[in-house]
């Protein structure tokens, strides 16, 4: 009798799960649907932008990454900086001061991580990614953080972060993909140069840096790295050159982007 | 018989006329062609900016859409990206969509693909003719109210104000005024000053260039306040990079969702025809008589038609003949369509050279140009002669009353209805010149009589039955049957009263 009660409540629960999973389309469901209204298409587009940002949204992109390089899996991987937060924002930051709405999220990782333009609040792409994001928080709890949201903090090792060991580190675990210059190959984004996140990027912060790399990379083999080894290498990334702070207010950057664009011109591709 | 002449004559206006060739100056062509690419760029990212969709659009509309309706025309008429037929695609689609969203462009390519069919129809059932009873009046009302629109739009991005829902210009003032503080953009309005007072400045010494020389200006300031103090502080918007395809081509998705949509639209699909043809006819009306003699004005349709239609293929909106481009055109020299076609390539050319530094293009410039080119629109030496008849005074108040605060499209359905009525009223005007000899009292009649203009003379005739009046209708082009049965009327009815009424035919 209490065994039946058990089941039938289990049945109910998997399939109120699976209805709750229905209620919510895939991409590829999507995809495949001949009419779109406005937000699903924005959603599709969303997505299409984070998967594929030079493509989609090459208007306000700097560098060669795309929004999935470090969102990964397009923002469904837990611990990979997961996308699903439309619930705790808007949240004061320290990094601007202000009390930031996710329009306002999304446009500093255009201007940081991507090193491009800031889009305005109101154009498509911003929108468009703020509809997805909205897709992929459904059943999140408005107000509190999803599930193992950001990238995990690294515990107290004894030991600061050495760029020295972090440099035998890359050159042994990741150089593979990321290429020893650090520019990236056709496997893997670049993690440092004019091509990578610029100096003001969230990525640009030792701790956090090391968190992804301890938890996604290498990819493959995570967490296959100490702590110590992650944090080592992320001190490493940190010292190397990269595109300077959208922030400094420095004529440095006019240059900068003078000869970015001088070198696109000449077609060295985009920078 | 009849109908086999048509039909050949249509064919050629299909078949493009390249017997102007013969007569081409290739220097002065070229030239001009040239000036015209470098005065499209920053109109073409304006125009797109107001169309709702990515800039790169406003280029491609530029070179395709130009390029087609030169190569099928026979007019040195430079087409293109087109300020009301911008804002008209945008109004039609914003409520269907948000703004530059994947659904919008879908919405915005079929659009300009029914544009383009309606304006084939109106060629087929030779609407040429139609467009002549737009009254100079309207069309400079119209230009007027799309110029307060485009100033009152350019607004936001001058002041750098949050986006703001609202259309109406005093409310953006109004804003702009009581919570400045927190809504202007200090750095937007510097840049954007620089951009107009610049614009302003030059436009006296250099009539042609002033926009380029005033967005270069702009940009320059705009550049160096972004780079000195930073996106963070300024906040200012940049254009961003312009990634031009070598080879746009797209089929334009055509679902039940789109069809759902068009039928929603068709007056405005209808508005946006009529008043892209109507620009492109007055330019090439105007042409035909200063410069171009055998231009043939369903040529112009059929080739607006064609480049609308085909306009979606190649990833870009509908746009329509430009007054300011023309004209600069053939300022420097422009006799044939060859300019048109060398500005297209051109255009390509030198948005691929100038895409780097677009990039950093800060928007408030953008808007300095929207603002300018608003301004251009605005002609006093236009205006001021309708003032001096009352006919065109009214119709041209009316059409910018109500392209300015009512809608664009609304407005050019009361420009046409203005345009007809004060025909009419004008047509019915009827002048009685009188002088008499004797008994007998001579009346030159001097206008048109017809059902709505014979009362005048009706009332006169009437007022005394015993009268001996001789007509003289030798200025009088037509009468109709009904007029002449008034007439007779009135002589059976002095006949019986024993005066006399005679005319003579003229
Ligand atoms: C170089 C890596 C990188 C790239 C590329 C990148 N981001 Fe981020 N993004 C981050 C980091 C790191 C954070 C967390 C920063 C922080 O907590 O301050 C973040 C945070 C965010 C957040 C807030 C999420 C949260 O957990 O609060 C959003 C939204 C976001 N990014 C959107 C985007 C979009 C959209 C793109 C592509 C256009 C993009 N990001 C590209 C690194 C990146
Ligand atoms: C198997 C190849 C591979 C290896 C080995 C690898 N990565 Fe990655 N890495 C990737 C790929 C692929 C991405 C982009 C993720 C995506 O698009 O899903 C990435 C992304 C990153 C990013 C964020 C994006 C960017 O470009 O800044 C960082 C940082 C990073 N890797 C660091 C490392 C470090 C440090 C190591 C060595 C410990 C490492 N990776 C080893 C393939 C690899």
């Amino acid at each position: 009798m209490t065994r039946n009660w058990w089941c039938a409540m289990a049945l109910a629960a998997f399939s109120f799960s699976a209805m709750a999973a229905g209620a919510r389309p895939t991409i590829e469901e999507l995809k495949a649907r001949p009419v779109l209204d406005d937000y699903e298409s924005n959603i599709v587009y969303g997505y299409n932008i984070v998967m594929e940002t030079q493509r989609y949204a090459p208007r306000y992109v700097g560098s060669r990454l795309n929004c999935t390089n470090c969102h990964l899996k397009g923002g469904t991987q837990p611990e990979g900086f997961p996308l699903n937060v439309e619930g705790v924002y808007p949240r004061w930051r320290a990094k601007n001061g202000v009390r930031n709405g996710l329009g306002l999220r999304i446009r500093d990782c255009f201007l940081y991580s991507l090193n491009g333009v800031m889009p305005p609040e109101e154009s498509p792409e911003v929108q468009a990614v703020a509809a997805y994001i909205h897709y992929l928080s459904e059943g999140e709890v408005i107000g509190r953080p999803p599930d193992r949201w950001g990238v995990p903090t690294l515990p107290e090792t004894g030991s600061d972060p050495n760029p020295a060991r972090g440099s035998v580190v890359y050159k042994q675990k990741c150089a593979a993909c990321h290429g020893a210059d650090g520019q990236g190959t056709a496997a893997a984004p670049p993690v440092w140069g004019p091509g990578s996140y610029n100096a003001g990027a969230g990525m640009n912060n030792v701790q956090r840096v090391a968190g992804f790399i301890w938890a996604n990379m290498p990819l493959g083999s995570e967490r296959s790295l100490t702590h110590q080894e992650a944090l080592d290498v992320a001190a490493f990334l940190h010292i190397q050159l990269r595109p300077f702070d959208p922030r400094t207010t420095n004529l440095w950057k006019l240059v900068e982007r003078i000869a970015q664009a001088v070198s696109s011109f000449f077609g060295a591709g985009k920078p | 018989m009849r109908a086999t002449a048509a039909i050949l004559g249509m064919l050629r206006e299909v078949i493009p006329d390249l017997r102007w060739r013969r007569a081409v100056d290739g220097r002065r062509e070229i030239v001009s062609g040239l000036a015209g690419a470098l005065l499209v760029i920053p109109q073409a990212i304006t125009f797109a900016y107001l169309a709702g969709v990515p800039p790169e659009f406003g280029l491609y509309c530029a070179v395709f859409v130009g390029l087609l309706a030169s190569l099928l025309g026979n007019s040195p008429m430079v087409g293109g990206p087109n300020t009301s037929v911008s804002i008209l695609i945008a109004a039609t689609v914003m409520p269907f969509s948000g703004r530059g969203s994947p659904l919008y462009l879908e919405f915005v390519f079929v659009l300009s693909l029914a544009v383009g069919v309606v304006q084939l129809a109106i060629w087929l059932l030779r609407g040429a003719h139609l467009f002549r009873y737009f009254s100079p009046a309207a069309i400079t009302g119209i230009k007027t109210g799309v110029g307060i629109l485009l100033i009152s739009s350019a607004l936001e991005g001058t002041l750098g104000l949050a986006p703001l829902s609202t259309q109406f210009f005093y409310e953006k003032f109004d804003v702009a005024l009581t919570a400045w503080d927190s809504t202007v953009n200090p750095y937007a309005v510097v840049t954007s000053a620089v951009t107009i007072g610049c614009g302003l400045a030059l436009r006296r010494r250099w009539c042609r260039s002033y926009i380029m020389l005033a967005v270069l200006a702009g940009g320059v300031m705009g550049c160096g306040l972004y780079f000195a103090y930073g996106p963070v502080t300024t906040q200012l918007e940049l254009l961003g990079h312009v990634t031009l395809r070598a080879w746009p081509f797209q089929v334009p998705r055509v679902t039940p969702q789109h069809w759902l949509f068009l039928e929603q639209v068709i007056p405005s699909i209808f508005a946006i025809a009529v008043l892209g043809l109507a620009q492109s006819l007055v330019i090439a009306r105007d042409l035909k008589a200063r410069i171009a003699p055998d231009i043939d004005l369903h040529k112009e349709v059929f080739a607006q038609g064609v480049a609308n239609m085909a306009s979606p293929f190649f990833s870009t909106f509908a746009g329509s003949g430009s007054f300011n481009r023309t004209a600069v055109a053939v300022e420097m020299g422009a006799r044939t369509p060859l300019s048109g076609i060398v500005a297209a390539f051109a255009v390509v050319l030198l948005a691929w050279v100038l895409g780097p530094l677009l990039t950093y293009l800060p928007m408030p410039a953008v808007a300095g140009v929207l603002a300018l080119v608003g301004m251009g629109m605005i002609r006093r030496r236009e205006i001021r002669p309708l003032f001096q008849s009352f006919g065109d005074a009214a119709v041209f108040s009316v059409t910018t009353f109500s392209v300015a605060f009512l809608d664009l499209s609304t407005g050019i359905l009361v420009a046409v209805v203005a345009s007809v009525v004060f025909f009419m009223v004008r047509a019915s005007d009827v002048k009685l010149t009188i002088s008499v000899e004797g008994e007998q009292e001579r009346i030159a009649v001097t206008g048109n009589l017809y059902y709505a203009s014979v009362d005048g003379l009706a009332k006169h005739l009437r007022t005394d039955p015993t009268r001996d009046s001789v007509l003289d209708l030798s200025r009088v082009p037509y009468c109709d049957p009904f007029a002449v049965s008034v007439m007779e009327a009135i002589r059976a009815e002095r006949e019986r009263a024993g005066g006399r009424l005679e005319w003579a035919a003229g």
